[in-house]
C-alpha cells in the first residue's frame, strides 16, 4: 500500500508545483488575467498553424487580422470574468490604481511614462515609412465559363457537353493517348505527380494548378476543363487575370480528341471523378 | 483475413470472451499482430504497376529513358538498362546501393525534370520501384555493392576554402567548370554524356541545382564517386595515388560550396530601386555602387506557351539590381552564360542541342549561333486596376514596351510589342535607353540607363513610389535559342524608392507628446480622485510657471535653430543645383532664423538668471 501511496504522491507532484506557483504568483485577479491573456497570445500566435496538420491539411500562416480578432475575443472574455462581481473587479483594479497613485510606486509610474510613449512613437515611425509592396491582386480561381466557345474556328456548345471519348473506344486507350499528350506538353509545369510542381512550376505566378487537390478538377465538369485547356490563360475573362497566366491556349497545339483524352488521363491518374451535369442540375 | 485468424481467441474462456476486458484484449492483440505483419504483405505493391503509371512517361515502359516526354528534356531521363547511376555512395563504375536509388526517388534530381516522389507515392511504392528498376539490367543480379567509407567531414572556414581553391586549380576543375565555376571552361563546349547527348558543365554558383545535392557532404560524395554516365570523373583515384589527400578533397568541397550563396535565393515579387542622394548614378557594370545594392533573383523557364516552344533554356535565372537618382533609372541585369554568342567554339554544341531537342513545332530553330539577347519588358502604360499586357510581350489590346539588348549590337533599343516576336523598334528620335554590357568568366552583366520620364508618348514614365510591372526574357544564341525559343519570366514589380516623407520625422514626436499628455491627465485624474492630489501653494505655482517659461523659451530657440539648419541645407542644394537665387534667399532666411533662435536661447538664459 505504501508503494501505491508514493506513486500517487509522485503523480501529484506536477500539480502541487503548479498549485504552489499559482498560489505564490497568480494570487490576484490582475495577475491571473495577465497570465491568461499572455497564454492566449502565445496559443493564438504560435498554436493555430499546428491545427490543420492534425486533420491532414497543409498548414498556412495565420493572417494578422484573424490573430487580432481572436485576441480581442480573449480580452473581452477576460474582462467579463474580472468584472462579473464587484469585489473581484475592485481587486483587479487595485494594482493599476496603485501604480497611478501611490508615492512608493513612483518608479513604476515613471517607467510607464517612458515605455508607453516610446512604443507608440516607434509604432508611428514604422507605419509612417513608405510602403514598398506589390499592388494587391485578386483572382477568380474558377471564373464562370461561357456557354459556348469557338474551338479551332468551329462553334462548340459547352452547356451539357460530355466527354465524347467516354462513349466511344476503350477507356484504356484514351488514357494511354492522354498520358502521351500530358507528358509531351503539360509535364514541365503540372509535373509528374500532377500536383502543379513540374520543373518549371516555381517560375510562374500564379503557380500551375494542382490536379490532385480536391478543389480543382474534382469539382469541375469535363467541359469546363476542356474550355480551360483549349483557351488557356489568354482566354480567361478579366477577373481571371489573363495577363498573368502562363497556361497556353492548347487549341493552337492539340486536336479536340487529344484534349478530351488528356482530360480522361487527368481524372484516371488522380482518381478523381468529374462533376457531372445531372448532379449539378439536382443541386439547383 | 490472416490478421484476424491470428487473434482468434480459442484459448480464452467464454466468460472472458463476452466481457469488456475481452474487447480490450482483442484490440491489443490486433494491434500487436498489425505491427508484426510480415514484410511480404507490404511488398505486394507491384513495382511494375507503379512504374508504368508514374515513371514510364519519361523513362519509357522498357526503362530505356525514351518515354513520350524524353525529348522535351535535357539532360534526358535515365536509361535504366545501362545501370549507370550518377548518385551513388559506391566507387565509380559500380552499381548504386538500394538506399542510393531510394534517395533519388525520394528527393529527385535538382536542376533536372526529375521530381522527388516522397509526398506522392507511399514508402512501399517507392521501395517496390527500387526493386523494379533493378530488373531492367542483369548487372543487378550479382552481389550487392558495398558503399565507400567517406570518413568524417572536415570543418570549413577560410583556410579550408583557400586550400580548396588551390586544389580546384591543381586538379583542373576549371577545364570544364571555368575559373569562377560558371560552367564556362575551355572543354565545356565539347562535353557529351555516355549516351551521346550534349551535357553542360554544372554552374557551381547555383548549388541548389546540383545533381546529387548542393551541401558540402554531397559535393564531397560526388567528388569521390564521380557522376557515372557523365564526364564528371571520380577523384578517389588521385587520393589513393597520394596526389592529394582526402582532406584536400573535403577542402575542395568546401570551396565549391562557397561559390554559391548561403541559402537558395528567394523569389520576391517586388524589385526595389534605391534612391541615390549623394552618389552619382552608376554608368558602368563595374561601379562600386552595385556591390552595396540588393540583388533580386528572377528565375526563368523555357518559353513553352506559344509556337515554336523551347524546353531547354540555358539561362535559368537573372539577377536584377536597380538604383535611381530622381532623374534616371539604372538597371543592372546579370546572368550565367558560358559564351559570348555567337562563339564558333560553341556552334557545334548548340547544333547538337537543337538536334537533340528535335522540336516538331512550326518555325523551330534548326541550328545555333545567333546572338545572346535580353529583353526587359514593361507595360506601355499603366492601366486601371490590375490590368497588364500579356506576360509574353503584350497583346493587341495592351502593348508591351521593351528594352532589347543583343550581344552583336552595341547599346540597346526600345520597342513596342503586341505579342511574342512582334516587337517593333521605335524611331531613332524616340530612343532613350542606353546600355553597356560586359561578359567575363561565364557571366553577362548588362546595364540599362533611362530617364525616368522620357516625355515620349509611347514610353512608360516611371514615378517614384509607383509599382511598375516588369518581366525578363533571355536567349543564349550558342544554345540554339532565338525568336520565341528562349527563357521567360512572368510579371514582377519595379518600385522606385522615394525620399523619406516628412511624416516619418513629424508623426512620431507628435504621437509621443500626445501619449505623454494623455498619461499625465490619467494620473492626475486618478490622484485627484483618491485625494492624493495636493493643490500647490502660490510659491510653488510661481516656481512652476517660471520653469514652464524657461522650457518654452528653450524649445522655441531649438526649433528656430532647427529651421535655420533646414534653410541652410535648402540653400546649399540650391547653390549646387545652379539656382543661385534660391540659394541666396534660403541663406538669408536661414541667417535670420539662426539669429532669432540664438536670441531666444540667450534671452531665456539671461531671464532665468536675473529672475533668480
Amino acid at each position: 500500500m505504501g508503494a501505491l501511496k508514493s506513486v500517487f504522491r509522485l503523480l501529484g507532484a506536477p500539480f502541487r508545483l503548479i498549485n504552489s506557483v499559482m498560489g505564490r504568483f497568480l494570487n490576484t485577479p490582475f495577475r491571473q488575467a495577465t497570465a491568461v491573456f499572455l497564454f492566449a497570445c502565445g496559443l493564438i500566435e504560435v498554436g493555430i498553424p499546428f491545427i490543420p496538420p492534425l486533420f491532414g491539411m497543409p498548414s498556412a500562416p495565420v493572417p494578422n487580422t484573424v490573430v487580432l480578432e481572436y485576441l480581442v475575443i480573449a480580452l473581452v472574455g477576460i474582462l467579463l470574468w474580472v468584472s462579473d462581481n464587484e469585489e473581484r473587479w475592485s481587486e483587479f483594479k487595485q494594482p493599476i490604481h496603485d501604480v497611478l497613485v501611490r508615492p512608493d510606486r513612483r518608479i513604476a509610474r515613471g517607467a510607464l511614462f517612458v515605455i508607453v510613449p516610446a512604443l507608440v512613437a516607434a509604432q508611428t515611425y514604422f507605419s509612417a515609412q513608405p510602403d514598398i509592396s506589390a499592388p494587391p491582386s485578386f483572382r477568380a480561381i474558377h471564373p464562370a465559363p461561357p456557354s459556348a466557345i469557338t474551338f479551332q474556328g468551329e462553334q462548340m456548345v459547352l452547356d451539357g457537353l460530355e466527354n465524347p471519348l467516354r462513349s466511344t473506344g476503350l477507356l484504356e486507350e484514351h488514357y494511354e493517348e492522354g498520358k502521351r499528350v500530358y507528358y509531351q506538353n503539360c509535364l514541365a509545369c503540372h509535373g509528374d505527380g500532377l500536383q502543379g510542381r513540374g520543373h518549371y512550376a516555381q517560375i510562374f505566378n500564379p503557380q500551375p494548378i494542382n490536379f490532385q487537390d480536391v478543389g480543382t478538377i474534382a469539382m469541375l465538369t469535363e467541359s469546363f476543363v476542356f474550355w480551360r485547356i483549349a483557351k488557356g490563360g489568354p482566354g480567361l475573362p478579366n477577373e481571371g487575370t489573363p495577363w498573368n497566366s502562363a497556361m497556353p491556349a492548347w487549341e493552337d497545339f492539340l486536336t479536340a480528341d487529344e484534349i478530351w483524352s488528356v482530360i480522361i488521363f487527368l481524372y484516371e491518374q488522380t482518381g478523381h471523378d468529374p462533376r457531372t451535369w445531372e448532379v449539378e442540375g439536382e443541386e439547383h | 483475413m490472416p490478421v484476424l485468424q491470428n487473434v482468434s481467441p480459442n484459448g480464452l474462456s467464454k466468460k472472458l470472451r463476452s466481457s469488456p476486458q475481452c474487447v480490450v484484449l482483442v484490440a491489443l492483440l490486433l494491434g500487436v499482430s498489425l505491427l508484426a505483419v510480415p514484410g511480404d504483405v507490404i511488398a505486394q505493391v507491384d513495382g511494375q504497376v507503379v512504374y508504368n503509371q508514374w515513371c514510364a512517361g519519361c523513362h519509357g515502359e522498357d526503362g530505356a529513358g525514351a518515354g513520350p516526354a524524353a525529348n522535351t528534356m535535357l539532360p534526358r531521363p535515365r536509361d535504366f538498362t545501362l545501370a549507370l547511376y550518377q548518385v551513388r555512395t559506391t566507387s565509380s563504375g559500380e552499381l548504386p546501393t538500394d538506399a542510393d536509388m531510394l534517395k533519388v526517388i525520394n528527393e529527385g534530381m535538382p536542376g533536372t525534370a526529375m521530381p522527388g516522389w516522397e509526398g506522392v507515392l507511399t514508402e512501399a511504392e517507392r521501395l517496390a520501384l527500387v526493386d523494379y528498376l533493378k530488373t531492367f539490367s542483369r548487372f543487378f543480379q550479382g552481389d550487392p555493392p558495398t558503399p565507400l567509407d567517406f570518413g568524417r567531414a572536415t570543418s570549413g572556414g577560410a583556410d579550408a576554402i583557400a586550400r580548396g581553391e588551390e586544389v580546384y586549380q591543381m586538379v583542373e576543375c576549371w577545364r570544364c567548370h571555368g575559373e569562377q565555376g560558371r560552367g564556362d571552361g575551355e572543354s565545356a563546349p565539347t562535353l557529351n554524356d555516355d549516351t551521346g547527348f550534349p551535357i553542360f558543365a554544372a554552374d557551381l554558383t547555383e548549388n541548389w541545382r546540383f545533381n546529387g545535392g548542393g551541401e558540402v557532404g554531397e559535393i564531397y560524395r560526388v567528388l569521390r564517386t564521380g557522376l557515372d554516365g557523365t564526364p564528371m570523373p571520380t577523384f578517389s583515384d588521385i587520393v589513393d595515388a597520394g596526389v592529394i589527400t582526402d582532406e584536400d578533397l573535403w577542402s575542395l568541397a568546401h570551396y565549391v560550396r562557397s561559390l554559391s550563396p548561403e541559402d537558395e535565393p528567394e523569389v520576391r515579387e517586388v524589385v526595389t530601386a534605391k534612391l541615390l542622394t549623394d552618389t552619382p548614378l552608376p554608368q558602368t557594370v563595374a561601379d562600386v555602387v552595385w556591390e552595396g545594392t540588393e540583388r533580386f533573383y528572377v528565375p526563368l523557364s523555357g518559353q513553352i506557351v506559344v509556337q515554336p516552344r523551347w524546353f531547354n533554356p540555358r539561362v535559368d535565372a537573372v539577377w536584377v539590381q536597380a538604383v535611381h537618382d530622381g532623374r534616371e533609372l539604372a538597371l543592372l541585369v546579370s546572368w550565367g552564360d558560358p559564351s559570348e554568342s555567337p562563339d564558333t567554339l560553341w556552334t557545334d554544341f548548340g547544333g547538337q542541342v537543337v538536334t537533340t531537342m528535335g522540336s516538331e513545332d512550326e518555325g523551330a530553330a534548326t541550328g545555333s549561333g545567333t546572338a545572346d539577347q535580353l529583353v526587359v519588358q514593361f507595360p506601355q502604360e499603366l492601366y486601371e486596376g490590375q490590368e497588364r499586357p500579356y506576360f509574353l510581350q503584350g497583346d493587341t489590346r495592351r502593348p508591351a514596351y521593351t528594352w532589347t539588348w543583343q550581344s552583336d549590337i552595341a547599346g540597346a533599343f526600345e520597342s513596342i510589342a503586341r505579342g511574342m516576336g512582334t516587337a517593333a523598334r521605335q524611331p531613332d528620335s524616340e530612343q532613350h535607353v542606353r546600355a553597356t554590357a560586359q561578359h567575363a568568366d561565364g557571366e553577362w552583366k548588362v546595364l540599362f540607363v533611362r530617364p525616368l520620364d522620357t516625355e515620349g508618348a509611347e514610353d512608360l514614365a516611371l514615378t517614384a513610389g509607383q509599382a511598375v510591372p516588369m518581366a525578363f526574357q533571355a536567349w543564349d544564341g550558342d544554345n540554339g535559342e532565338s525568336g520565341s525559343q528562349g527563357a521567360v519570366s512572368t510579371w514582377y514589380f519595379l518600385v522606385l524608392g522615394q525620399p523619406t516623407p516628412v511624416a516619418v520625422y513629424v508623426a512620431p514626436p507628435v504621437a509621443l507628446a500626445l501619449t505623454l499628455l494623455f498619461g499625465l491627465l490619467v494620473v492626475r485624474q486618478a490622484q485627484m480622485g483618491s485625494g492624493m492630489w495636493r493643490e500647490p501653494d502660490a510659491a510653488a505655482r510661481a516656481k512652476r510657471a517660471a520653469k514652464r517659461r524657461q522650457l518654452a523659451g528653450m524649445a522655441v530657440g531649438v526649433i528656430w535653430l532647427g529651421m535655420a539648419f533646414g534653410s541652410y541645407q535648402n540653400s546649399r542644394a540650391g547653390w549646387e543645383a545652379g539656382y543661385a537665387d534660391l540659394g541666396f534667399w534660403w541663406a538669408i532666411i536661414g541667417g535670420l532664423l539662426a539669429i532669432a533662435g540664438l536670441g531666444a536661447l540667450i534671452g531665456t538664459w539671461i531671464h532665468t538668471r536675473t529672475s533668480k
